[in-house]
């Protein structure tokens, strides 16, 4: 990246404009915004640290699970240690962490808008996150909750005297969050781009942050009302979801997985939104098959929504039911493959140049397709029944949730983080990182598969002593990821202080936000820009120098 | 948005919609609607016809009712395809929770399928 | 900047009331607007339907217990009710007829009448609620009127029975005839023979337990409906507020309008709700079996 500044010098401003960041500084002007800039940037912090917290209690996992006995914690603490783990993963930072962060900040300006539809409420949703983000807080902080992130009844109604009731309130009030966030990205995808901004012209990121909005809205509030139905069972003891009392414990599941399994597509589909950039512009290649890409992230978010019962094939759903949600399931894969083919596709005599974001797309490929397989062994009614609540599972959707969505949410970050900054970070740390937390993710997960096949069961504390070498691993591989984690936190605070300027376009791309200043001003463009070009246009009448372009890609391959 | 500029002197044209006449006849739809739906249910369909036919009817009218409110008093007859979409796809969201809830609940115990 | 060329002008000049920075014009702000009101309203239908999945799920297993218990919910003040609820959606939409026309006065009146017909459907509900408060149907223990025994002995009458933990009671001679009769016919669900009987012997526990199922959907579904209402009755002030101010004109009348929306869509909850929950049984009833 300094090669890039120094070939791109010419177009940092001697004296920069008034840009978002330095349009106001009191804390009323942050937390009264309604710039969707700066909106981001407290998502960014504040999802950040709940990733912190949720990976404080990963450590503690991994730590218990290094020994066969229950001696770090006890049983109690462990179920509450993965709980909390999971439930602040999930709901705190999977779900908002790239449609609130990075869609929050790019969609406006890739689409060529001043702000979103509906600023003020993206500010409420803001605050909604961070309401619901503090009762969750002081749940864990009373004692916490045991039930696990699913809150099974009748456990979670009858028996556990854990928090259950502060905790799903918080995730019933965080999820109007996400259902604001979803509804104001549909509305401006709708109604606020700029002229000639078509609809295939729209960066994939933004359909797929669309197909996203369409599941948080749809998804959602049958999550909100369960959790509500749950909280009201606790208080009321009526046993709707009490099977001794003629209530049907499986309905719990049945509705909360309405939700909670098109929510995998929440975290999944903006992380391919992202893929879908990096790879198209870190080739050089205009993406093969747009429409395939675009339209599988619609595909997804409709098809998810048939599937959510291969969660339940051991837990009393009739067979008839299984056996169509099975089918569905490997009908989902469908769509995602075809997403995985385009990629390749694309790379094929593609440009490449591996920075650190397209060492995270990479990465990602690769994580993606073994976390998509492996769903699809257990998307089959057979050997389901091994593998169900096993470490198969486990090391199933951390693939899926840590090697798609936070790879992709690193590689975006790095991505634009010229974009949102103004500042460039080093290069090479990003590398390390990167590396590393591609090493230590596999160093992690990958024996989890074979410990899951050997019958090691989720959510014990303690387990069987000969599957003490594969868990050694295991927590050996956590703490690379972990360094790899904690080093951009490092390397990007220190870009911020003492980062070199970036220029408007430092990687020399097409897209409509490389054509803003960095940081971009308030009101994102001077005045509407008339889009022009296609979609990942890398011709030369795109305004972009691509022989500068060429000669840093040589420079990085020397 | 360049599409929708095109438009732009269409805006005013519908805001009269179906005046004050077109909504009390509305209104007297749906009173009547009310009004039958008690009555319908003191029969006793479910012996005259089939089971389950005093829900059926209650469900039709309460479908119709909806239906015009929707159409007339929400608006969106005159509205544009996306807003008939997003009205139809709430509904359509539905239906599938239920269909593929009561998938499950129906083909219980049913003998089929090994259970 | 890269690429400066083209981008479009466009005049600053006029600013029409009520338009926000980020849109270019009223139209794009209107569409934007009722997009997310609609959007919104999908939001609401999913919300409402978890609840409406649960009630069909029970009410498929345990069709005769629910009709039992809708038989002692007043359908003759949930029909009120939705008269009540269709004549305040008339005056809505007539309030957003006025408000296009930009006839303050008009609207002012029939918000405040749509505001009155809103209040009349909650008092409506209170006082069924707490009908169902003194007999005992509230399935919640705890939350219905303590009754002293004061002589254990005395014959139980309905609707006065001895309640001194404040249960759930349930009592009823004519839904314990219902589903006999609808036993003898072989009309009878599997979870039905299973969850009504002990031993072949009709067993007025199990039937409560599942009563109260019907009793706890029904004060879940309503009382979310009514928790709507009030947030309507909420807008309405606000609404109010800024029509009395004379906000709304031809050009600028769209809150009006998506407020119009809300409370239709809250109406037509209603209207699913009252066959629903209302009337299941009662042809049992009328039809002197």
């Amino acid at each position: 990246m300094q090669n890039v500044d120094a070939v791109n010098s010419d177009f940092i401003e001697k004296e920069p404009k008034m840009n978002y960041l330095t349009n106001g500084f009191t804390l009323k002007s942050w937390l009264l915004t309604k710039d969707h800039k700066r909106i981001a940037i407290m998502y960014l912090i504040t999802v950040s640290a709940f990733f912190l917290i949720g990976g404080l209690y990963a450590a503690t996992i991994r730590l218990e699970l290094l020994t066969p006995q229950s001696d770090l914690l006890e049983s109690g603490t462990y179920n509450k240690v993965f709980t909390q783990h999971g439930i602040i993963m999930v709901f705190l930072f999977l779900i908002p962490v790239i449609p609130a962060i990075l869609g929050n900040f790019l969609l406006p300006i890739m689409i060529g808008a001043k702000d979103l539809a509906l600023p003020r409420i993206n500010l409420l949703s803001l605050y909604i996150y961070w309401i619901g983000g503090a009762l969750i807080m002081y749940a864990l902080m009373q004692g916490g909750v045991d039930t696990g992130w699913t809150f099974y009844t009748p456990y979670s109604t009858t028996f556990s005297n854990t928090y259950v009731m502060a905790t799903g309130l918080g995730i019933f009030i965080n999820g109007f969050s996400s259902i604001l966030t979803g509804l104001n990205f549909i509305v401006t995808v709708h109604t606020m781009r700029a002229p000639g901004m078509t609809w295939f012209r729209l960066p994939l990121f933004v359909w797929a942050n669309y197909a996203t909005s369409l599941v948080m809205i749809l998804g959602t509030p049958v999550v909100a009302i369960t959790v509500l139905l749950l909280a009201l069972e606790r208080i009321g003891k009526v046993g709707i979801f009490d099977p001794a009392i003629g209530g049907d414990p499986i309905l719990f599941q049945h509705l909360f997985w309405f939700y909670s399994h098109p929510a995998v597509y929440i975290m999944i589909l903006p992380g391919m939104g992202i893929i879908s950039e990096l790879i198209s512009n870190f080739s050089r290649k205009k993406i093969f098959g747009y429409e395939f890409i675009a339209f599988s992230s619609i595909a997804i978010a409709v098809f998810g929504f048939l599937v959510w019962g291969h969660h339940m094939f051991v837990s009393g759903q009739s067979i008839y039911a299984g056996l169509v949600f099975s089918f569905l399931t490997m009908v989902v894969a469908i769509p995602s493959a075809i997403k995985m083919f385009n990629w390749s596709a694309t790379l094929y005599k593609g440009s490449i140049s591996y920075d650190t974001p397209m060492l995270y797309a990479i990465g990602f490929m690769g994580l993606f397709l073994v976390g998509g397989l492996t769903g699809l062994f257990l998307g089959s009614m057979g050997l389901t029944v091994h593998l169900t609540d096993t470490y198969f599972i486990v090391a199933h959707f951390h693939y899926v949730m840590v090697g798609g969505q936070v790879l992709a949410y690193l590689g975006g970050l790095h991505y634009w983080w010229s974009k949102m900054t103004g500042k460039l970070y080093s290069e090479f740390w990003g590398k390390i990182s990167a590396m590393l937390i591609f090493v230590g993710f596999n160093l992690t997960f990958f024996p989890q598969f074979i410990l899951g096949y050997q019958g090691m069961p989720r959510r014990y504390a303690s387990y069987a002593e000969e599957l003490q070498v594969l868990n050694i691993f295991s927590t050996a591989g956590a703490s690379v990821l972990g360094l790899g984690m904690i080093l951009p936190l490092v390397y990007l605070t220190h870009s911020l202080i003492f980062g070199k300027n970036a220029s408007s376009n430092p990687w020399m791309l097409p897209g409509l936000e490389w054509r803003v200043p960095s940081p971009p001003p308030t009101e994102n463009f001077e005045s509407t820009p008339i889009v022009t070009w296609e979609a990942y246009d890398f011709s030369d009448e795109n305004g972009l120098d691509l022989e500068e372009a060429r000669r840093r890609h040589l420079a990085t391959i020397v | 948005m360049a599409e929708q500029h095109n438009n732009h002197d269409e805006h005013h044209e519908h805001e009269e919609h179906i005046g004050i006449p077109g909504y009390l006849v509305v209104f007297g739809i749906l009173v009547v609607g009310t009004i039958i739906t008690y009555f319908v249910s003191l029969l006793d369909l479910d012996g005259m016809l089939f089971p389950g036919a005093n829900t059926l009817v209650a469900l039709l009218i309460a479908f119709f009712k909806m239906t015009v409110v929707v159409l007339y008093f929400m608006h969106v007859r005159w509205q544009s395809n996306l807003i008939w979409l997003s009205a139809v796809a709430g509904f359509f969201w539905m239906a599938i929770m239920f269909a593929y809830t009561m998938q499950d609940y129906l083909t219980r115990s049913t003998g089929v399928f090994g259970q | 900047m890269v690429n400066v060329n083209n981008m479009a002008t466009h005049e600053h000049d006029y600013h029409p009331p009520g338009l926000q920075h980020q849109f270019e014009d009223m139209k794009q702000q209107e569409e934007s607007v009722a997009l997310g009101m609609w959007a919104f309203l999908v939001q609401e239908i999913m919300f409402f339907g978890g609840l409406f999945t649960a009630y069909l799920v029970f009410r498929s297993r345990y069709p005769m217990a629910f009709a039992a218990g809708s038989n002692h919910l007043d359908a003759f003040l949930g029909g009120l009710n939705t008269l009540v609820l269709i004549v305040s959606s008339l005056t809505m939409a007539l309030t957003v007829y006025y408000a296009q026309k930009g006839k303050r006065m008009m609207q002012v009146w029939l918000i405040i009448l749509t505001m009155l017909f809103g209040t009349t459907f909650l008092v409506v509900k209170y006082f069924e609620y707490s009908d169902k408060y003194h007999h005992g149907l509230v399935p919640v223990t705890g939350l219905n009127k303590r009754t002293k025994a004061a002589d254990p002995n005395a014959p139980k009458t309905e609707g006065t029975y001895v309640n001194t933990r404040s249960e759930f009671q349930w009592h009823d001679e004519k839904g314990d005839k219902i589903i006999l009769e609808a036993r003898e016919k072989g009309y009878l669900t599997p979870h039905e023979e299973i969850g009504y009987f002990t031993n072949g012997e009709l067993d007025n526990n199990k039937v409560r337990d599942k009563v109260r199922i019907f009793f706890w959907i029904y004060f879940v579904m309503t009382g979310l409906h009514a928790l709507h209402m009030i947030v309507g009755l909420g807008i309405m002030m606000w609404l109010l507020w800024t029509a009395w101010r004379g906000a709304y004109s031809a050009d600028y009348y769209s809150p009006v309008e998506m407020s119009g929306l809300y409370w239709h869509f809250v109406d037509i909850v209603w209207i699913f709700l009252f066959p629903m929950l209302y009337l299941l049984g009662r042809h049992f009833l009328a039809g002197g079996h």
